[in-house]
């Protein structure tokens, strides 16, 4: 099984570019409306784990958060590997460089290109560690902060949104090319405009390159989901 | 364009008309610029040149003269209830845009809205928003509910099919009303000169520069234009690629995802 989680993948911007790749054989949100704040680690984790993490992650020590592999759906699968996911693997050097950064330009130490720059070769790192993982494992799921981190300072900017969406289509592209293993594209969180900048939506997104009939599932639903299926 | 804009405002009339036979306690907001004033000239056509419910302008104190110079004119000439919502404790805290603009704006608007709504116990609020003016007003409904915290939640609401606007059930605090939501800021100008509406002077251009968008002397910037007449800013807004509010808010958004970006645990 591959799992493509995308940080702020937001289902208009999917349709509106027409990724068909990253919306496979069948798409659409997902509910959190359970959880008071849309916050990345508690998503992740409440997706990993099938409950809703959100009271035993403090904003502050988030990041740090780590759950044991016994506690998630990875431990349905013998040999997996999990490429940055938050709340388990999250490369955190690479994570606290962005917030770092991303303070600074709104201390306006940095500029938004800075930034962006920064995002962009941490998401090559993350890619080239998928694509060397496929076909070894039996799960293998990657995440990529590239829609969040970019859509954060420029959501409002129709051509960088753009071209992270045609990123990400193509490493949907590539994963549909290389494999038939079920796939899952999972958002925790879609994203809204405020001026140029983005902030996190209520509604995530998901797709599947097989039908599940899913309606409108809750972040919490995949682990019972995916326990079933494999 | 006579026809065109016959229609949008029969729909706005009959909006306001339907408002105010929901809701039994409904007040309408005026900023004093050209989509609030034009809305303030509907709801007089809707009830014959009377307006039957209070209007509401927000005063943070750090409006352009020419602001409080318009309102008071116009609050006589159409002989209006007005009512002025002002944060009198948060002034006398000192809040003003240099401790904060997104602070600013919390306390003297949102938090002055608030006390107000909360003290004459409205049901119901006529805003001037319209869909083109930003992305994320692109999802609002002409009836729009919000909870005691002025919450919006744009997955839950109405469908508003066949123009029918159902009131909902529970968990709303007040109902946001916005009968020029379908409009655009061409629209609103064509209908100002149209009904040869008074508009506030600072949107005429004096030695190359006007105000597109009107908000607080210290958060509004004016942008390079000629357009000196209503006709000249109609012919302007047809070739402009300039958002609407290049004016305003840049301050305030970067402050607002700041602190949004601090509650989600990113600084």
């Amino acid at each position: 099984m591959i799992i493509l989680a995308l940080d702020a993948l937001d289902q208009d911007l999917v349709e509106k570019y027409k990724c068909k790749n990253l919306m496979q054989m069948e798409h659409g949100q997902t509910d959190i409306s359970d959880f008071e704040l849309p916050r990345t680690v508690v998503l992740w984790a409440s997706f990993l784990t099938g409950r809703n993490m959100e009271p035993e992650i403090p904003v502050k020590t988030q990041w740090e958060f780590k759950l044991h592999s016994a506690e998630t759906f990875l431990r349905f699968f013998k040999r997996y590997v999990a490429i940055d996911v938050p709340a388990f693997s999250l490369k955190e050097k690479n994570h606290a460089e962005e917030r770092t950064l991303l303070k600074k330009y709104f201390d306006e130490k940095v500029s938004v290109e800075d930034y962006d720059s920064l995002v962009w070769r941490n998401h090559e790192e993350n890619k080239r560690d998928f694509f060397n993982s496929l076909g070894r494992f039996d799960l293998v799921i990657a995440y990529f902060d590239l829609a969040d981190a970019v859509g954060h300072l420029s959501f409002g900017i129709p051509e960088k949104m753009s071209r992270v969406y045609r990123e990400l289509e193509d490493i949907a592209r590539e994963v549909k090319s290389s494999t038939n293993d079920l796939t899952l594209v999972i958002s925790d969180h879609g994203m809204k405009p405020v001026g140029r900048f983005g902030d996190h939506s209520e509604n995530g997104f998901y797709s599947l390159n097989h039908e599940w009939k899913l309606r409108l599932p809750k972040m919490t639903d995949f682990y019972q989901l995916i326990k079933q299926k494999v | 364009m006579e026809d065109y804009l016959s229609n949008l405002e029969r729909k706005s009339i009959s909006l306001i008309r339907e408002a105010k036979a929901q809701f039994r306690n409904m007040g309408v907001l005026w900023s004093t610029g050209k989509d609030s004033t034009a809305t303030l000239w509907l709801c007089r056509k809707a009830f014959f040149g009377t307006i039957p419910f209070p209007v509401i302008h927000i005063d943070t104190s750090f409006k352009f003269p020419e602001i409080y110079e318009f309102r008071d004119r116009i609050a006589k000439e159409w002989n209006l209830d007005l009512v002025i919502a002002k944060n009198e404790e948060a002034l006398k805290n000192g809040t003003s845009p240099e401790k904060g603009k997104l602070d600013c704006c919390t306390k003297l608007k949102t938090e002055a809205l608030k006390n107000l709504i909360e003290k004459e116990g409205f049901d119901a609020l006529i805003l001037a928003i319209r869909r083109d003016e930003h992305g994320i007003r692109a999802k609002e409904r002409y009836f729009s509910p919000r909870d005691e915290d002025f919450r919006w939640r744009y997955i839950d609401q109405p469908a508003e099919l066949w123009d029918l606007y159902v009131k909902p059930s529970e968990d709303f605090s007040h109902m946001r009303v916005h009968p020029i939501l379908h409009w655009t800021e061409l629209d609103v100008w064509e209908y100002v000169r149209r009904e040869n509406l008074p508009m506030n002077p600072l949107y005429l251009a004096k030695n190359g520069m006007r105000y597109r968008s009107l908000g607080c002397m210290p958060c509004t910037v004016p942008i390079p234009s000629n357009a000196s007449t209503i006709d000249e800013i109609t012919e302007e807004l047809r070739t402009t690629t300039t958002p609407e509010r290049a004016g305003r808010a840049q301050d305030k958004e970067r402050a607002y995802m700041m602190q949004k970006l601090r509650s989600l645990g990113y600084m």
